[in-house]
C-alpha cells in the first residue's frame, strides 16, 4: 500500500490537462509509442474535441522512483462539469492528492479556483504545477503570486513543466511519490469499494472502475452492490493499464477494475459501494447520491421518417448512460418523438450532439422543463414534466416546482451583481460567505426551473467567466405556474408550449416571438407570432410577407439553370417543419432555447 | 401573325464593344480578327444542322450585340440558315442592338434584312444610372435611337431597362418609364438589376463596394414599374416583359415559356426540342476549334422527366399573365395542381397575389414573389 498513489489532475479548461497525463502515461512506458495518440484517455470524440471529459477514466502506471522502489500510481481522470458532479465527486473520493495545473502564461483562473475548492472538500493533498513555461508569454513569477494569493498554496512548492514539450515530467512523477500520501485502510477488514463509475463493453457487459477502501477484491468472489441489494460473482478483477490487464485480485488502496456479469448500466448505481456477500461490511461509503433526471426534453427527428433510427440510437446511448432516460411522446407539429430526462443541461446537450454526431441524426429540442407536483381541485396530485400535459388553469388547485441550493464562489467584486441575478432567478434565501481574503462563496435557494434557462450564461457573464456554480437539490416549494403557447400563423406549435413563472411569462413569450420572428423566413404572407397563456395573446410579433422574389431573365439559356435553383430549394425545403402553411426551419427551435448575453 | 406550332431559332453573337459589370452572358470585348474567326464557325455549325425536323418561324439576334456585326454578316448568317433549316420564308426575325450603333445606315440594313422586332439596350433615362452599369451611351443618344428606330418603320420596337440599382429613389425610376413613355416604343423589356456570381458587380458586393437594395424596396420598384408601365398602355405579359398589344409581344420569346422548340447556334446558345435540352460550348477559343475541326460544339445535354418537365411549365406558367394553364398540366402530367395544394393557392387568393379562372395567374404583386410561389406549392402527381 505505501507504494501506491492514487491522483487526478485538476485545471481549468486549456491549461493542459490531457496533455500532461498524456506524459505521464508516456514517460512510465504504459504505452508504445506508436500505439500513441493525443488525449489518450478521452476515449470518444466528443471529448477530445470539446477538450472534456464526460465519462471517468483510469490509467494504471508503475513507475520506478529516484529512491529505485517501483510506485503504482493511479491516474484517474475525472468529467469537470456540474453535470456530472456525481462522478467527479465519486472520482475525487477515490483520490488521496491531485496536481492543480495552472497555465504559465494564463495564470490562475474560474475552474482552477473551483477545481481547488472541491479538491479541498475532500481533503486531498494538493501539488501546484505550472505547466507551458517554455511559453514565450510565461509569466512565471505573476502565475506564482497567484497561486499564493488566489488559491493559498506555496508557490515555492510548484512544479515547473512543459506537457507539450516534456520538460520537467521527472519532477511531477517525483513529486508524486514524494509528496502525496499513501492510501489507508484495512487489507484485513470486509471488503468495501467504490464503485465510482462504469463503462459498457458490447461483449463482457459493464465494466466498473472501483477504488478499494478496505479489504480485497478476488477473481470468483461473491460480491455485494450495497445500494442495489443485488449479488453478483466476479468475473474478472484487475488494472486499468490503457487496456484491462487482470490480476485476479485488487488489494486494499488500490484502483481498478471489476466485471461481475452486470448486463445492463441500468444494474447498477454510480457510487454505490462494493462488499462481500459473506461477510458485508456495516457501513456503506458515505455520500451516496442516485443520478435522477432533473431536466426534461422532447426530441423529435426532424424529418418524422428517422424516428426509427432515433428510437436505435437512443437504445445505443443509454447502454453507456444510466441517467438518461425517455419515453414516447408524440407532438401534433413535429409527429413523434422521445421525452428525455437528463441530470442537467450539458447532459442534455451532449446527448443532442452525441446524436447529431454518432448517429447522423438531425434534431429538433423542447425546451427544458423541470418535473412539477400539481394538485388538482378534485384533490388528485399528478406529475407534469411535459407541458403538453399541463392541466387546464381551472382544474390546477396548487402547483409545486423543485428548489435547489445554488452554491456560487466568485471573486469579491463581483458580489453585488451576484446577489442581483440571484434575486432576478427569484432567489430565496441569498447570502454570502468569504472563504478567503477576496473570496466569497453565495448560497442562494432558487427553483430549478431558473438555472434552466439562462442561468449559467448570465452567471458567466457578469462575472466574467470567474464564477464557479454547483447545486444540491432541496425540495418542492408552492409557485405559480402557467403554460405559454406559441401561435405561428394561428395555430398553436405544442413543442414550443413551455411551463413558465407568471411573472416571467410575458418576457418569455416575448423572447420567443423575438426569436421566431428573426429565424423563420418571410414567406409570401404575412406571419403573426404570439405568445398566448389560455387564449390571451401576452406577446405579438409580425413577420411581414416578403416582396420580392423572382428572377428578372428566363429565356432559353436560362431554363435548365433556374430548374436546378429551384429543385435544389425545394429539396431544402424538407430540412423544414411545416407547420400548417408555415415552414419552420430547425435553427429557429434552436434560437428559442438560447438566451442573447446581456450587455 | 401567330405564335403557330413552329419552332424558333436564336442565333448568338457574344461580342461587346466592352462588357458591363453585371452581365453574365457568354460575352467577349470585340475584336475584330476574333469577330471574323467568330462568323466562319457560326456558319460552319448551321452548316452542320439540318437534320432537325423543325419548321421555323421566329429568328433571334441575340447577344452580346448583334449590332455589332455588319449586314454582311448578318446575311450570310441567316442565308446560312435557310440552307440548312426550314425557315419559314415570313419567318419573324428580331435583333438586339446598343444605342451607339444605331444610325441611319445601320437601320436601313436592319429593315432591308427584315426585322421585326428591334430592341435597344437603353437600360437608363438617368445619367448617372448609365455611367454606373457601364454603358458607352448618354441618355440623349438613347432617346436618339429609339426615336430614329421607330421613324424607320419596324413593326416593334422594343427598349430594355434596368431597375433596382443600388440607392435608386423610385422617383428616378418613374422618371425614367416617363421618358420612355413619351417616346413611345411598343414594346418594354424592364429588368431588375442582378448580381450574377463572375461578374465584376458580384466581386465588388463580396468586398462590400456593392449594396443591392434592400428586399421590401426591390419589392417596391417592382410594383412601380408594373404600375407605371400598366398607367402608360403596356401590359405585362410576363414577369419582365410589357407590350402596346398582342401583336407587339415578342413572338420568339414566348416560345421558350411555353415549351415550344427552339433551336440555338453561337457560342453558349441552348436548344430544347422535345424532352431534350442541349447547348453549347462557352468557351469563344474551344467553340470555334471544334467547328474548325467538322465536329458540332456540344457542352452538354440532359433529357428531362416528366416530373422536371412540369416543374418547369409551372415555373414557366406562372411567370406570364395569361397564367398557367391547369387543364393543360393535367392532361400532360397528370398533375391536379389545384387539389394538391388548395389552401395554398386559396391563401394566395385571399391575399390578393394570384387569381383561378381555369388558368393559375399571379397578380403583379404575384409576379413579384413568383419563385417563392412556385417553391410553395406541391407538384407530385398521382
Amino acid at each position: 500500500m505505501e507504494h501506491v498513489r492514487n491522483f487526478c489532475i485538476i485545471a481549468h479548461i486549456d491549461h493542459g490537462k490531457s496533455t500532461l497525463a498524456d506524459r505521464l502515461i508516456q514517460a512510465c512506458g504504459a504505452v508504445d509509442d506508436r500505439k500513441f495518440r493525443d488525449q489518450i484517455l478521452d476515449s470518444m470524440d466528443i471529448e477530445r474535441e470539446r477538450g472534456i471529459t464526460i465519462k471517468s477514466n483510469t490509467v494504471t502506471l508503475e513507475y520506478t522512483a529516484a529512491d529505485g522502489e517501483v510506485y503504482q500510481l493511479n491516474l484517474i481522470d475525472t468529467p469537470g462539469h456540474v453535470d456530472f458532479s456525481h462522478e467527479v465527486r465519486r472520482s475525487l473520493m477515490s483520490c488521496e492528492g491531485a496536481l492543480l495545473l495552472v497555465d504559465a502564461s494564463q495564470g490562475v483562473e474560474a475552474q482552477t479556483v473551483a477545481n481547488l475548492y472541491l479538491a479541498m472538500e475532500y481533503e486531498l493533498e494538493l501539488v501546484p504545477v505550472i505547466n507551458k513555461i517554455d511559453l514565450p508569454a510565461a509569466d512565471i513569477d505573476r502565475v506564482s503570486e497567484e497561486i499564493d494569493a488566489d488559491l493559498g498554496l506555496d508557490p515555492f512548492e510548484a512544479i515547473q513543466c512543459s506537457a507539450k514539450n516534456n520538460i520537467g515530467i521527472d519532477g511531477v512523477l517525483e513529486a508524486i511519490v514524494e509528496r502525496l500520501p499513501s492510501p489507508g485502510g484495512d487489507p484485513e477488514a470486509p471488503l468495501k469499494a467504490l464503485v465510482f463509475d462504469a463503462q459498457y463493453d458490447k461483449y463482457r457487459g459493464v465494466v466498473m472502475l472501483v477504488r478499494v477502501e478496505d479489504g480485497v477484491i478476488r477473481k470468483g468472489q461473491s460480491i455485494r452492490l450495497m445500494y442495489t441489494e443485488a449479488d453478483h460473482v466476479v468475473e474478472e478483477v484487475g488494472y486499468l493499464k490503457l487496456e484491462k490487464v487482470a490480476t485476479g485480485t485488487l488489494e486494499t488502496g488500490s484502483v481498478g477494475y471489476v466485471i461481475a456479469g452486470i448486463k445492463t448500466i441500468q444494474d447498477i448505481n454510480i457510487g454505490d459501494t462494493m462488499t462481500e456477500t459473506e461477510r458485508p461490511a456495516k457501513e456503506p461509503i458515505p455520500g451516496y447520491r442516485e443520478a435522477k433526471p432533473v431536466v426534461y426534453s422532447s426530441i423529435y427527428p426532424m424529418s418524422s421518417e428517422d424516428y426509427g433510427d432515433l428510437t436505435k440510437a437512443l437504445d445505443k446511448l443509454k447502454l453507456n448512460d444510466a441517467a438518461l432516460t425517455f419515453t414516447k411522446v408524440s407532438s401534433a407539429a413535429l409527429g413523434f418523438g422521445f421525452r428525455c430526462g437528463f441530470l442537467g443541461l450539458l447532459h442534455l446537450d451532449i446527448v443532442q450532439e452525441r446524436l447529431e454526431r454518432e448517429f447522423g441524426m438531425s434534431l429538433l429540442l423542447s425546451a427544458p422543463t423541470v418535473q412539477y407536483d400539481v394538485t388538482l381541485t378534485n384533490g388528485e396530485e399528478v406529475v407534469v414534466d411535459n407541458p403538453s400535459f399541463f392541466p387546464d388553469a381551472g382544474d390546477v388547485e396548487r402547483v409545486e416546482e423543485p428548489y435547489i441550493k445554488a452554491s456560487i464562489m466568485i471573486p469579491e467584486k463581483f458580489l453585488g451583481a451576484v446577489m442581483e441575478l440571484c434575486r432576478e432567478q427569484r432567489g430565496e434565501k441569498t447570502q454570502f460567505d468569504y472563504l478567503a481574503v477576496g473570496r466569497v462563496e453565495v448560497t442562494s435557494e432558487m427553483p430549478l426551473a431558473e438555472v434552466l434557462f439562462d442561468f449559467y450564461d448570465r452567471l458567466k457573464t457578469v462575472t466574467r467567466g470567474y464564477g464557479s456554480f454547483d447545486y444540491d437539490a432541496l425540495d418542492y416549494r408552492a409557485t405559480d405556474i402557467v403554460k405559454v403557447d406559441i401561435m405561428v400563423n394561428k395555430e398553436r406549435v405544442d413543442a414550443l408550449s413551455q411551463l413558465v413563472h407568471r411573472e416571467k411569462a410575458r418576457s418569455r413569450a416575448m423572447h420567443y416571438c423575438d426569436k421566431l420572428s428573426s429565424t423563420i423566413p418571410k414567406h409570401q404572407f404575412k406571419i403573426p407570432i404570439q405568445g398566448t397563456i389560455g387564449g390571451t395573446i401576452i406577446a405579438r410579433k409580425t413577420i411581414n410577407a416578403f416582396r420580392k422574389d423572382v428572377t428578372a431573365k428566363c429565356y432559353g439559356g436560362d431554363i435548365t439553370r433556374k430548374r436546378k435553383l429551384l429543385e435544389k430549394q425545394k429539396k431544402g425545403k424538407q430540412k423544414m417543419k411545416m407547420v400548417g402553411s408555415v415552414e419552420i426551419p430547425q435553427e429557429a427551435f434552436i434560437a428559442v432555447l438560447k438566451t442573447e448575453k446581456e450587455k | 401573325m401567330s405564335s403557330g406550332g413552329g419552332a424558333g431559332l436564336y442565333l448568338h453573337v457574344p461580342f461587346c464593344s466592352a462588357v458591363c459589370p453585371y452581365c453574365d452572358f457568354a460575352v467577349v470585348p470585340t475584336d475584330a480578327s476574333r469577330s471574323v474567326r467568330y462568323v466562319q464557325a457560326l456558319l460552319a455549325e448551321l452548316a452542320l444542322l439540318g437534320e432537325e425536323e423543325l419548321s421555323f418561324d421566329t429568328i433571334y439576334f441575340g447577344g452580346g450585340t448583334p449590332s455589332a456585326l455588319s449586314r454582311a454578316d448578318l446575311e450570310s448568317i441567316l442565308a446560312a440558315a435557310r440552307r440548312s433549316l426550314a425557315v419559314e420564308d415570313d419567318a419573324w426575325l428580331a435583333l438586339e442592338a446598343n444605342p451607339e450603333d444605331v444610325d441611319a445606315a445601320a437601320l436601313e440594313g436592319w429593315r432591308g434584312l427584315g426585322v421585326n422586332m428591334l430592341s435597344l439596350g437603353v437600360q437608363s433615362f438617368q445619367e448617372e444610372e448609365l455611367r454606373f452599369l457601364g454603358r458607352r451611351h448618354s441618355v440623349a443618344e438613347g432617346e436618339r435611337a429609339v426615336r430614329e428606330a421607330l421613324t424607320a418603320g419596324f413593326d416593334i420596337v422594343s427598349v430594355d431597362l434596368i431597375f433596382g440599382l443600388p440607392g435608386q429613389e423610385p422617383e428616378n425610376l418613374r422618371d425614367s418609364i416617363r421618358r420612355l413613355a413619351e417616346l413611345d416604343p411598343q414594346h418594354v423589356s424592364c429588368y431588375q438589376l442582378t448580381v450574377h456570381e463572375g461578374t465584376p458587380f458580384h466581386r465588388r458586393r463580396q468586398q462590400g463596394r456593392l449594396l443591392e437594395l434592400g428586399e421590401s424596396r426591390q419589392g417596391e420598384l417592382f410594383e412601380l414599374v408594373h404600375s407605371e408601365l400598366e398607367a402608360a398602355g403596356y401590359s405585362a405579359y410576363e414577369v419582365s416583359n410589357f407590350a402596346k398589344t398582342e401583336d407587339a409581344r415578342s413572338l420568339h420569346n414566348q416560345k421558350y415559356w411555353d415549351h415550344s422548340s427552339y433551336l440555338g447556334a453561337g457560342l453558349a446558345a441552348h436548344s430544347f426540342s422535345g424532352r431534350r435540352r442541349w447547348w453549347n460550348e462557352p468557351d469563344l477559343e474551344r467553340y470555334c476549334s471544334r467547328l474548325e475541326r467538322g465536329e458540332r460544339p456540344l457542352a452538354g445535354s440532359e433529357e428531362l422527366d416528366s416530373s422536371e418537365l412540369a416543374l418547369e411549365a409551372v415555373m414557366l406558367g406562372l411567370r406570364r399573365s395569361r397564367g398557367l394553364d391547369l387543364e393543360r398540366l393535367r392532361a400532360d402530367y397528370g398533375l391536379n395542381l389545384l387539389e394538391r395544394n388548395a389552401a395554398i393557392i386559396e391563401g394566395y387568393v385571399e391575399d390578393g397575389l394570384a387569381v383561378v379562372d381555369g388558368c393559375l395567374r399571379l397578380t403583379p404583386r404575384g409576379l413579384a414573389v413568383a419563385d417563392a410561389v412556385v417553391r410553395s406549392l406541391d407538384l407530385d402527381s398521382a
